[in-house]
């Protein structure tokens, strides 16, 4: 076992941080639920960052890396999927790639909006589709931190991918587990800040042992969720993928909450950024059967 | 990044599961019950560490230069993870291999070294580890146990509370306050337990048999040179032992043992198909991984030769997080297991619930947590 970054993925997410750089500080007061940037969803795609999983030598671990890094940006880009899925489907397929349960379509979708791709994903089958203006309503009031689409119509010639399901799945699972990590740790990051420099009672609010202990927490789960995520990526094994997952949806509803509330009415606000990371993991909590789903899927995994 | 063992890492848990499989007595799993500090299990281990001494497989992890044979933090933890799993029959012995010897090669004098490590390095010594008091349990550094200087000896004076094998065990390593000063004015004795003065009481206890003691020091004479270091450098001692004991015991290993075992169970009783049941497991599955990868996150750092600091503490919680769950789980749907049925669930049961106590309160790592992996200002005191 050797857990340290190879070169190459060292290489690769210090690319990232310079590419981001001018987005990570970007002036984010009153940004809006989701904040996008087709400047940086550019740079990342002609950098090649969304491609690394293709590259067998790199491989899913190197793309889920990517995946954590880029969502700890306040910019929502759709990455995880592109990164971790689309290798199975091959690079001809465009960019943003929505995934869809093929019995929940009529849930909102994330990045879905003309031109996109759309993956429905049967218990058994996998078809696909390039979106029309006819196929989409989006959702601009969703309370959510990335673009939302609605499904409202499907073409009849929708493309067979020879693919497994479960395989996609197992993706999909780490894809999840590897942006909430990234997430996670961001919101974390911005709440630990804000209770540090928030003064009540002559001290920094940081300073209570009741926000003290439920912020440690969340650091706890946090840094698990990153190694389970980086695990299943590595051996894109069924169990590991789905005890990631439900290591992630689990997480983000024991601290999503917490985290608004140590910010007080200022977590209300969207003139704080936190929304941008939290209402991110809200959207990401109910994917494939939630943590119920998740749970009975590392079941059948683990023990038949 | 790699997550898979590699072929000596395999093949050496391989060794061990061998070894085990091959010395353990077929009655182990019931006898295992009565606690690593049983007088049951103490005798035994007698045997069973001069048996791993034999194969190099007592001190493979220590430097050369002490005797060991430089074997990485990987291997330490897989000799860790196997032996808890089995039950640890090593008993207490395992504090001796883990800390106890290598800090007495790091601060010991020739005469302490002589003395001492030919047992430890046999399979023969028994250690026990005087740290905490009726009145100083999560805030060591308030130790009153005094050890006053007189002449040539110490006379010591005072209870130590909590003292895992102090029943059964050789040597005390205690903690005890020479100066009044808070974290300076503490020196470590090396204290024969026959010493007299020193009596101990068995508490009864959740936990398995012979388990916790109180050790009342009654005008104990204790020459100068047993005294480990100098004095005043207890604190900066016991870092140095923590250090090699930051991640402790790998319970993660145990409590995911242990559910994989009342799951077996139940499935042999038709009693795993309903979601509910399946859905708990995994949850707890969850967290026995999680807190298996934030350790194994330490022992990579480990060996690369890192400092490790804070980030054990995250770990240690996450283990608690995994036991808790898992002891939750077996109460829940396999409650027989605590009575009984299950020798090796009981046996996780007892030892499981002390996570969050045992070589530091589930709290203290939140609050290490908060401040130094964080970063958050510090309470007030
Ligand atoms: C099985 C077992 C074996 C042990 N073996 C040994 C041994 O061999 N040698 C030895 O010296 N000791 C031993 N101990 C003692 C162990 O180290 C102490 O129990 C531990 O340090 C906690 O101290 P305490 O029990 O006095 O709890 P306390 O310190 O009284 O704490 C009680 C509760 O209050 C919480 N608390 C305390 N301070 C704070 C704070 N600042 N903020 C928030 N919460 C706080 C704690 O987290 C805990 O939940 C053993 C304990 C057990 C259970």
């Amino acid at each position: 076992m050797n857990l340290s970054l190879t070169d190459d993925q060292i290489a690769i997410l210090d690319a990232i941080d310079t590419l981001t750089r001018p987005y990570a500080g970007a002036t984010l007061h009153e940004a809006g639920f989701a904040l996008t940037s087709e400047a940086l969803d550019r740079d990342l795609a002609e950098g090649g960052f969304l491609d690394i999983g293709f590259d067998p030598d790199l491989g899913a671990i190197s793309a889920a890396l990517v995946v954590e890094r880029l969502a700890r940006l306040p910019q929502t880009v759709e990455a995880a999927a592109s990164a971790l899925i689309r290798p199975l489907l091959g690079d001809a397929t465009p960019r943003p790639l929505c995934l869809v349960e093929e019995d929940k379509t009529h849930r909102p979708v994330r990045f879905l909006a003309p031109g996109a791709t759309v993956l429905l994903v049967g218990p058994d089958r996998v078809r696909s589709f390039v979106a029309g203006p006819e196929h989409v309503r989006a959702e601009p009031e969703a309370l959510y931190a990335y673009p939302m689409g609605n499904l409202i119509a499907q073409p009849d010639d929708r493309t067979d991918h020879s693919v497994s399901a479960d395989d996609i799945r197992t993706r999909w699972r780490v894809a999840l587990a590897a942006e909430a990590a990234g997430l996670l740790a961001a919101a974390l990051d911005s709440t630990a800040t804000y209770v540090t420099d928030r003064q009540q009672f002559g001290r920094p609010l940081a300073t209570f042992q009741a926000l003290r202990h439920r912020l440690a927490e969340a650091q706890v789960r946090a840094n698990g969720l990153y190694w389970l995520a980086m695990k299943a990526a590595s051996t894109l094994d069924a169990g590991d993928a789905a005890l990631a997952a439900l290591h992630a949806q689990e997480s983000a509803r024991t601290s999503v909450y917490d985290f608004h509330q140590f910010l007080g009415a200022m977590g209300m606000t969207l003139e704080h950024p936190l929304h941008l990371w939290t209402y991110r993991l809200k959207a990401l909590i109910g994917d494939l059967g939630g943590r119920g789903g998740q749970a009975l899927a590392a079941a059948d995994a683990l023990w038949g | 990044m790699n997550f898979e063992w590699t072929q000596d890492e395999e093949a050496f848990r391989q060794r061990l599961r061998d070894f085990l499989a091959a010395t353990l007595p077929e009655d182990w799993e019931r006898f295992s019950q009565h606690g690593p500090a049983s007088p049951a299990l103490t005798d035994y281990a007698r045997t069973f560490c001069g048996r791993l001494a034999d194969e190099g497989l007592l001190t493979p992890h220590w430097a050369r230069e002490i005797g060991g044979q430089g074997l990485d933090p990987w291997h330490q933890t897989i000799l860790a993870e196997e032996m808890w799993i089995a039950g640890e029959p090593r008993g207490g012995q395992y504090m001796n291999v883990n800390w106890v010897g290598p800090t007495l090669i790091r601060y010991g004098s020739d005469a302490q070294k002589a003395r001492y490590l030919p047992a430890i390095t046999g399979g023969r010594a028994l250690w026990c580890q005087g740290f905490s008091e009726p009145g100083s349990g999560s805030d060591l550094a308030s130790l009153r146990t005094r050890a006053t200087r007189d002449g040539d000896v110490y006379r010591v004076s005072g209870q130590k509370i909590w003292t895992s094998y102090a029943g059964l065990a050789d040597t005390c390593f205690l903690v005890c306050r020479t100066s009044d000063d808070r974290k300076q004015g503490i020196s470590i004795l090396l204290v024969p337990m026959d010493t007299p003065g020193i009596t101990v009481r068995q508490i009864p206890s959740l936990i398995g048999e012979g388990d916790i003691h109180e050790v009342f020091f009654d005008d104990v004479v204790v020459p100068v040179e047993a005294r480990l270091g100098e004095e005043g450098q207890a604190w900066e001692i016991i870092g140095y032992s923590l250090t090699n004991e930051r991640l402790g015991i790998p319970r993660y290993a145990l409590a995911r043992a242990a559910l994989d075992r009342a799951v077996t169970l139940l499935q042999a009783q038709g009693e795993f198909a309903g979601e509910a049941v399946r859905i708990e497991a995994a949850h707890a599955a969850a967290l026995c991984e999680a807190a298996r990868m934030a350790s194994y996150a330490i022992v990579d750092r480990r060996c690369r030769g890192e400092a490790i600091g804070a980030e054990s503490s995250s770990a240690r919680f996450a283990t608690v997080m995994a036991e808790r769950r898992v002891c939750e789980f077996i109460v829940e749907y396999l409650p027989q297991a605590l009575a009984d049925a299950h020798p090796y669930l009981k046996m996780h049961h007892q030892r499981g619930i002390v996570a969050g106590i045992a070589a530091g309160a589930a709290e203290i790592q939140l609050n290490i947590i908060a401040s130094d992996v964080l970063k958050l200002p510090r309470e007030p005191r």
